[in-house]
């Protein structure tokens, strides 16, 4: 029997959208409120690039139509924060003073921009891309600028580089390590992206950073930039994002019993480890099945399984999370990627990695065994398929007869059903009354 | 609720069913017109051949299209919203309009499923053929390799094919 109780979840991102579907997929009596610190609208932040390229409008942001919140007969409460959790009081308390009582809560507040020391905050033409209102904000720069930098190397700088440089501005890549996107791919993949890049005519440079900013009438007007084996030089720049990476909202859970190291600690259910506190999405640290170790994964497909996870165990629904993998694909001008787990393994540890080039098609295949079990995947160029490889890789699956085949062009499903076995063909045979990746 | 399967005993791998799904799927809905449309209809299910040699079964090949998950990966992934589990007839509804081309589903897919059209920087999957009451593929089947069942029915089927083609 379902019990009435007072739900609040702080976020309004993937994480607490999923856990708010889950929850009223098995729960419609209980109350359930949003608090956000952005409007109430739903939208999908992975979009930002696209609407500052202007290749979407603010209506193509939506993730969830504008009833939404009515159709899930929940309260939404925008543009506040919370202040403050008393898990004895089970009690928030919003920055206007607002008070809500809660028998079960869900944070996910997500992460923000790190920001270096050296790059001065609140200055005209220095910008993050987080948030949609960051976004227009850099689209109300646009006009002034000619001049784009982009600092550090993710997903998040090589999408606004693209997106910059589809706008017309002459955009500069400045990453510190040797190659681009070195948290989710290795120096043979990222060759390839940093070759589209150039392609395109964004200029990428290496090895170097940012130190500091030349303001001009309150306006960024250049960056000092050193490292790559020339001597510090300026360099002209009227828009300079800011794209080092995140760092999880968990300042509201300081001074509380609720544990957190990098993020808020979370069990199998997503429970924090206090009873009746979820956490989920960029704030929460879970179990890596790839890295074997706790870890957070910044990404939406996770934030959406684990707001999901975490909704319905709130709504009493016993679901264990079998943990996370960081994951990731792109769609550049000449390159399709995929990634996910571990991609440039420590030698020593008893990896085994298997490696394909075809440099005249453009493919780059790269898998990371250890035990006979996968546990990580790029993909460039040839990426169908890689779906199978995350599923193997999230039942770890002994892959001892069909490594072989892995890397194959032809690898597909029908490789795992061929393989596998009385096992693998009865999972087919029961099809979605069991289809789960991870 | 009906599922599509393939029985694999059966498959010759002769592709008949990705021709009938790229028709169902142009505007045409007829093949000689359909082959000269722009840009060319994609097909949504794909036979894939496997070499049967050290195999545990005798596969040679087998058709696989989405498996309409009960709780799907790839609607968690999709970073637009733009795939949902429709629970009234248990498609999982893919809106193709929407689509950016960020192949987070390619990513998830645990059965490959989802296509990419080469050219479009899109992706499709299979919609059950909306408005037909058996699917495109399964009808054309010469075979009758690919059935449209409950899956009860099959697990019954399923069994017994697993039995005729195990070799141990």
């Amino acid at each position: 029997m379902v019990m009435k109780q007072r739900i609040v979840i702080i976020g309004n991102s993937a994480a607490g959208i999923g856990a708010l579907e889950a929850i009223r997929k098995h729960d419609r009596l209980s109350s359930v409120t949003l608090v956000s610190a952005e409007d109430e609208l739903v939208y999908s932040r992975c979009l930002l690039s696209h609407f500052l390229a202007g290749t979407l409008g603010e209506e193509g942001l939506l993730f969830r139509p504008a009833d939404f919140y009515r159709r899930m007969e929940a309260e939404i409460l925008p543009r506040r924060k919370v202040e403050s959790v008393d898990p004895a009081g089970q009690q928030v308390v919003c920055d206007d003073g607002a008070k809500l009582d809660f028998d079960k809560l869900l944070i996910a507040t997500g992460s923000s921009p790190k920001l270096p020391p050296h790059i001065p905050r609140k200055t005209a033409g220095v910008f993050v891309l987080r948030t949609v209102a960051d976004a227009m904000a850099i689209r109300s720069g646009l006009e002034r600028a000619r001049n784009a930098v982009v600092l550090g190397g993710g997903l998040v700088g090589m999408k606004a580089a693209f997106a910059l440089h589809k706008r017309g501005l002459r955009v500069t890549v400045v990453v510190r390590s040797s190659y681009v996107l070195s948290q989710m791919i290795d120096a043979g993949a990222a060759g390839l992206v940093m070759d589209s890049l150039r392609e395109e005519g964004i200029e990428v440079l290496t090895g170097v950073d940012v130190t500091g900013v030349e303001l001009q009438e309150g306006k960024v007007a250049a960056v000092k930039i050193t490292g790559g084996g020339s001597s510090a030089s300026a360099r002209p720049c009227e828009l300079l994002i800011v794209a080092k990476g995140v760092d999880a909202n968990k300042e509201l859970v300081r001074g509380t019993a609720i544990q957190h190291e990098t993020g808020i600690i979370t069990d199998a259910h997503m429970q924090t480890t206090l009873e009746n506190i979820y956490a989920a999405g960029d704030v929460a640290e879970t179990f890596d099945v790839a890295l074997e170790t706790r870890s957070i994964n910044a990404l939406w497909t996770c934030a959406m399984q684990q707001g999901k996870i975490a909704g319905l165990n709130m709504a009493g629904q016993a679901r264990q999370y079998d943990g996370s993998v960081g994951l990731n694909s792109l769609n550049f001008p000449s390159v399709d990627l995929i990634s996910f787990g571990v991609v440039q393994p420590a030698q020593e540890a008893g990896y085994e990695v298997l490696v394909q080039r075809r440099p005249a098609e453009g493919v780059y295949k790269k898998l990371v065994l250890k035990g006979d079990r996968i546990k990580g995947l790029v993909l460039v160029n040839r990426i169908d398929n890689a779906g199978v490889l995350l599923s193997l890789l999230g039942r770890k699956v002994n892959v001892a007869g069909f490594k072989d085949d892995l890397l194959n062009d032809r690898f597909s499903y029908a490789t795992v059903l061929g393989k596998g076995g009385r096992e693998e063909w009865r999972r087919y045979a029961q099809t979605s009354k069991t289809a789960r990746v991870t | 609720m009906k599922e599509v399967f393939c029985l694999v005993e059966r498959c010759l791998g002769c592709r008949s069913c990705e021709i009938a799904c790229a028709v169902e799927h142009s505007r045409a809905k007829e093949l000689t017109a359909a082959v000269k449309e722009e840009p060319r209809p994609a097909y949504r299910v794909r036979v894939s051949c496997v070499d049967e040699r050290g195999r545990k079964i005798r596969l040679r090949s087998v058709a696989i299209q989405c498996r309409q998950c009960d709780e799907p990966a790839c609607a968690e992934a999709c970073i637009v919203g733009g795939i949902v589990k429709d629970e009234t007839d248990g498609v999982v509804r893919f809106d193709q309009a929407r689509c950016v081309g960020c192949w987070s589903c390619v990513m998830v897919c645990p059965y490959g499923a989802i296509v990419r059209v080469s050219g479009q920087g899109i992706a499709v999957k299979c919609d059950r053929c909306a408005g037909r009451e058996t699917p495109a593929c399964v009808e054309a089947c010469p075979v009758r390799a690919l059935v449209f069942i409950e899956p009860e029915e099959f697990a019954a089927l399923g069994h017994e094919a697993e039995n005729c083609h195990y070799r141990e």
